[in-house]
């Protein structure tokens, strides 16, 4: 390629012509493969058209390569146009990838002669003469090694695979499994690991280091190595989970066959927010646009620096933007008039004019505000840029999955900034292809559910008051709720009753926590998982919000609302101490003043957390002051201002000394030294030259461990949830006489019936009733307590509880509740027989029943025999004694009673550091632990660990009680020693095991003498 | 429990390995395998008719055999591998070094 001719402004013209052309042929093919043999001549012409112009101008620039491809390109297209050869989407694919490569030939030019096209030519003639069978795809293909990091072998993959890989907006990585160590130690089959792969991708080659297995005669090899080259829309963090192998075994391929490390994925993140680009896997189309010469109507050539994308590509990390002249005109108007300005104002100073300084400060104003708006808007950019890849990857995947998928794109026009479309990218990546692969169900299952073949995918933007509004919906089958909840509830997010009252449009933002996102429990969740938190935190660092709707059986649908720009926000100024903050506006839900009289009644305390009562909900409270770390303002004397913030996963109280006006702010980033802060999103420079920070109420709450773990907005649920400090306990409230409140641990209780006073008998000085055909025995709290009686007025209610396995009932009057409290126990004033001790909940006193107490204060004692101690008569001490660790009193007298109900003994701690001593004194005489995990001075898993490096006690059972049951908390447990793991309290699992422990460590003694 | 059914003719083998090939049953088909090369077989067929499953360690016995095989001028072959088998040993390219069918 001769220099001169590349320097030829003709030339640049050409090259941008071209570009035009090739940004519309996607689009073209994949509509001309829709309308499959109905062939849309019109559409084939325009195709053909631009391949033609491209051949005609490489003709006249002597572009050899690209005029034989386009010339190849061309042939076939005419085909397609006389109906000679049915654009199907094999056809259409090596079209598809024939048009890339001229755009990489287009791209770099000067080397397009010294390209190798005739893989390209080789599928085009074969197309031509209509020989190609779909078996030989294969030929097509040219195979390129890739090389394996330290390592003298390398892996050979098929072009044609890589290509097509990476133009459906996949990644390619090289992982390498070591089967014994990443698949065999870890409890899994080979086969189910590929197959895992598959799920999500494509494996595009093996290679099997067959050395590394030896031979017969050596023993058998601890490390057998596979390198697997697998394309997938996986992005890095993801692949890390799928994977599960350590992360310097994976690799990404880069476009040019080089192998880079895993990117790190903050700094990922970083540098997207930051100016420069980094190559990502993600970034996988080539920089064509770099040099972009955009021609305009007015037929001058402009080219602006810009960091990011362009019209027809959302390839991020490009940095020419395309500009239309008529806008920089304005800016440069409005450049001028400013400079003019200043000189009003300069001329005015300097003969301390004041009128004329007044009439300058305006027009600077003026001027400033307008060339804010102008430069603003040469930052936004049509969502249709974005929605155009879409097309590409739903046809990819749908074909991949066998799925016969469409997609409906609407509101392309509608513009956004850059900045936020560059980061809706992945995320909405995500969410089409959950629509696609999860959504939309097969042909047979839609051709069963009555539904058209075809599934339809819709990308819609719209602007609504101020926000840009994208929705990604799709007509599949819809979210089921109860498997979203079912998982949740697996993982400990939410409880029983929770479940029973969330609604259910809470119920699906579920999927937005994360650990719904892990590989294997996305199958669990209905699809739907993968990485809908990580979906979800893109959004929110764009000021984004999300919301789902979704119908079982036609489809659901994702919303999401974005801010136009992020780089001026309206923000609420507040401030505390000296210091001023700002918070931004879509985060304030509201504003509360509480005079300082109504404070005691409308904030509450919750365990150690304060709440705060707003219209019927508690809502949980920070202090600004106590973040800062510096005093609270005293509010006996003055109102507290609350701003009721939203996360956007839940809301909380943000207790400020003042609150001033709402102010649009230009964001600042933070310097490098602040930057890892996270309460703060960065900061601005007020109207009188002060710095003030920009609180990230997320990042806040973070800090004061509020965390997003519960998505449901009712507050009910919300501090206890977030702030429990205390024990949080599931308690049924019921009545006694009308003032008098009751609450039982809900695991205590196995029914509740309803009965008339006249259904109750008299019988030999004992109360009972007909309950499934026996006599039920009752008794009531005024039996063993000074409680007042019943009323006859009313119908009863009967609690049965299970005592040594035989029902036993408890009159109580209506009405009945649930509630999960935090409970402080007052052992002290109320504490009578049969009343375990009160706390206060919602402003009411509630008398906490111990049941097991009032049980026994009536009927003796009738220990079953299948639980007696004789069971354990040849054990070294005649009667078990199990060690019971809770800082609650009440909780510790329960599970005490209960054991001791089956006849062994107790021994009682309460907390770590007292069990400890009381082991430590008889190491003799315990024959197991059960301890609450949460107590002060030394908790549940540490008292574990430092029983278990102690040699005495190396065969105590441990059993962990706690209401902290969440997968990750069983396995720290289980890590610190634990034996089993029990949601406390239910009896007979507790009994149960308590009984198993106690008999496996008498067992476990006598092999061991054995051996001895 | 595993058991290795072995027949053999001239320098030719049939190992026949029951139940699953996988950690813990190789080492009986290892030393199987071993001792029949060592005694001249040169062409010896695994016949995984009666395996459901193959692991991690199976598959380095499998390798192994093959290595030895080649290293002593044989070849192996595998038959009657079962679906998954199979898929699995497509997966990761055995079949381009030794032959490998299904049922």
């Amino acid at each position: 390629m001769n220099q001169s001719i590349l320097e030829d402004e003709s030339l640049g013209e050409y090259l941008a012509e071209c570009r035009e052309h090739l940004a519309t042929i996607e689009i073209d093919l994949l509509t001309i493969e829709q309308g499959g043999t109905e062939i849309d001549e019109q559409l084939v012409n325009r195709v053909f058209r631009a391949a033609h112009s491209i051949k005609g101008g490489a003709g006249f620039f002597d572009l050899t390569k690209i005029r034989s491809l386009a010339h190849k390109t061309e042939s076939v297209l005419e085909m397609i146009r006389s109906r000679q050869l049915v654009p199907s989407s094999e056809v259409v694919s090596i079209l598809l990838l024939a048009f890339d490569k001229l755009h990489e030939l287009i791209h770099d030019v000067g080397a397009s002669d010294g390209a190798d096209i005739s893989e390209f030519v080789a599928a085009l003639t074969g197309l031509a003469e209509n020989s190609l069978p779909a078996g030989e795809k294969g030929s097509v293909s040219e195979r390129v090694p890739v090389q394996i990091p330290q390592s003298t072998w390398r892996i050979q993959a098929s072009a044609f695979d890589l290509s097509q890989a990476r133009r459906g907006g996949k990644s390619i990585y090289l992982i390498e499994y070591d089967l014994i160590h990443n698949i065999q130690r870890r409890g899994k089959a080979p086969l189910e690991v590929l197959n895992g792969l598959m799920r999500y991708g494509i494996l595009l080659e093996t290679v099997f280091d067959l050395d590394s297995a030896g031979t017969l005669d050596e023993d058998s090899s601890n490390q057998l190595l596979l390198e697997v080259l697998y394309a997938t829309a996986l992005e890095p963090d993801l692949i890390r989970e799928l994977v599960e192998v350590p992360e310097q075994q994976i690799r990404v391929v880069e476009k040019d066959g080089s192998v880079t490390s895993l990117p790190d994925w903050a700094a990922r993140e970083s540098a997207n927010c930051g100016a420069d680009n980094e190559p990502t896997p993600s970034q996988a189309a080539p920089e064509a646009f770099t040099s972009t010469l955009a021609v305009t109507p007015a037929g001058r050539s402009l080219e602006v620096p810009a960091k990011n994308s362009m019209a027809n590509s959302a390839t991020p990390g490009e940095n020419t933007i395309r500009l239309n002249v008529a806008l920089l005109d304005t800016l440069m108007t409005l450049a001028g008039e400013l400079v003019l300005s200043r000189n009003q104002l300069n001329e005015s100073l300097s003969r301390d004019d004041r009128r004329g300084i007044r009439s300058g400060a305006q027009r600077v104003s003026l001027v400033t505000s307008e060339l804010q708006e102008v430069v603003a808007l040469t930052r936004m950019q049509p969502v249709g840029s974005l929605f155009a890849k879409f097309t590409r990857l739903v046809r990819d995947l749908g074909r991949d999955l066998g799925k016969d998928v469409q997609l409906k794109v609407e509101g392309g026009e509608v513009e956004i900034d850059k900045t936020i479309l560059e980061g809706l990218s992945d995320p909405l990546t995500h969410m089409v292809r959950n629509a696609v692969d999860h959504g939309i169900e097969t042909v047979r299952e839609r051709a069963a559910a009555g539904k058209s073949p075809v599934g339809t995918v819709i990308l819609k933007a719209t602007h609504q008051a101020g926000q840009v509004v994208i929705e990604v919906s799709d007509d599949g089958k819809g979210l089921s709720v109860e498997k979203i909840v079912a998982s949740s509830l697996a993982k400990g997010q939410i409880t029983l009753e929770q479940r029973q009252t969330m609604p259910d449009r809470d119920k699906l933002r579920l999927i937005f926590l994360p650990g719904v996102s892990t590989a294997e429990k996305v199958s669990d969740v209905s699809g739907r998982g993968v990485g809908m938190d990580v979906v979800k935190t893109n959004l929110d660092r764009l000021g984004g919000k999300i919301e789902i709707d979704s119908v079982p059986g036609s489809g659901s649908q994702f919303r999401i609302k974005l801010p136009l720009t992020l780089a001026i926000i309206p923000s609420l100024l507040v401030s505390d101490g000296c210091q001023r903050f700002a918070i931004p506006q879509v985060n304030v839900g509201e504003l509360i003043r509480i005079g300082c009289t109504q404070i005691a009644q409308r904030v509450d305390r919750v365990g150690d957390a304060e709440v705060l009562n707003v219209r019927d909900r508690l809502v949980p409270l920070l202090h600004l002051a106590d973040l800062q770390g510096i005093p609270r303002p005293d509010y006996g004397s003055r109102p507290m201002n609350v701003v009721l913030v939203d996360t956007g996963a839940f809301e909380y109280g943000l207790v400020v000394e003042e609150l001033h006006d709402t102010v649009e702010i230009v964001v600042k980033p933070l310097g490098r030294h602040l930057k890892a802060l996270a309460d703060y999103a960065g900061a601005t420079i007020l109207g009188d030259g002060r710095v003030a920070v920009i609180l990230d109420v997320a990042g806040l709450a973070v800090r004061a461990k509020l965390n997003g773990g519960t998505v449901e907005a009712d507050g009910r649920h919300g501090p206890v949830d977030t702030l429990a400090v205390g024990e949080l306990r599931s308690l049924l409230l019921f009545h006694n006489a009308p003032a008098e409140t009751c609450g039982v641990p809900i695991e205590q209780v196995s029914r509740i019936e309803r009965v008339k006073p006249s259904q109750v008998e008299y019988i030999a000085g004992r109360r009972t009733m007909q309950y499934r055909g026996a006599t039920l025995p009752l008794v009531t709290l005024r039996d063993t307590a000074t409680v007042q009686e019943l009323s006859d007025q009313q119908r009863w209610l009967v609690i049965i509880f299970e005592r040594m396995g035989r029902p036993l009932g408890l009159l109580a009057a209506e009405p009945l509740d649930m509630a999960e409290v935090t409970i402080e126990i007052d052992t002290v004033t109320l504490r009578q027989r049969g009343i375990a001790g009160s706390t206060v909940f919602k402003g009411r006193t509630i008398l906490l029943l111990d049941f097991l107490e009032l049980a026994d204060a009536i009927q003796p004692k009738e220990v079953p025999e299948d639980a007696s101690p004789a069971d354990f008569v040849d054990r070294p001490h005649p009667v078990p004694t199990v060690l019971v660790v809770d800082d609650s009193e009440f909780f510790r007298g329960q599970i005490q009673r209960l054991i001791e109900t089956v006849g062994f003994k107790v021994m009682a701690a309460e907390d770590g550091q007292a069990a400890w001593e009381l082991l430590d004194q008889h190491p003799d005489e315990v024959d197991m632990l059960a301890t609450d995990v949460e107590m002060p001075r030394m908790d549940g898993l540490s008292l574990t660990r430092k029983i278990r490096s102690d040699g005495r006690f190396a065969n105590l059972p441990i059993l962990a009680l706690s209401s902290l049951a969440g997968d990750e908390e069983i396995a720290r447990g289980i890590a610190a020693g634990v034996d089993e793991y029990q949601v406390k309290l239910n009896k007979e699992e507790l009994l149960e095991s308590i009984r198993s422990a106690v008999s496996r460590k008498n067992n476990d003694l006598a092999p061991r003498e054995c051996l001895a | 429990m595993s058991t290795v059914t072995i027949t053999r003719e001239a320098n030719k083998a049939l190992v026949q390995p029951e139940g699953d090939v996988v950690a813990a049953s190789v080492s009986e088909l290892r030393s199987a395998m071993r001792e029949v090369i060592s005694c001249g077989v040169r062409e010896l067929t695994m016949d995984l008719a009666c395996v459901q499953m193959i692991d991690s360690c199976g598959l380095g016995v499998v390798v192994a055999a093959h290595n030895s095989l080649v290293k002593v001028g044989g070849r192996l072959s595998v038959v009657h591998a079962s679906k998954d088998i199979l898929a699995l040993f497509k997966a990761m390219r055995m079949h381009q070094h030794f032959s490998v069918t299904g049922d």
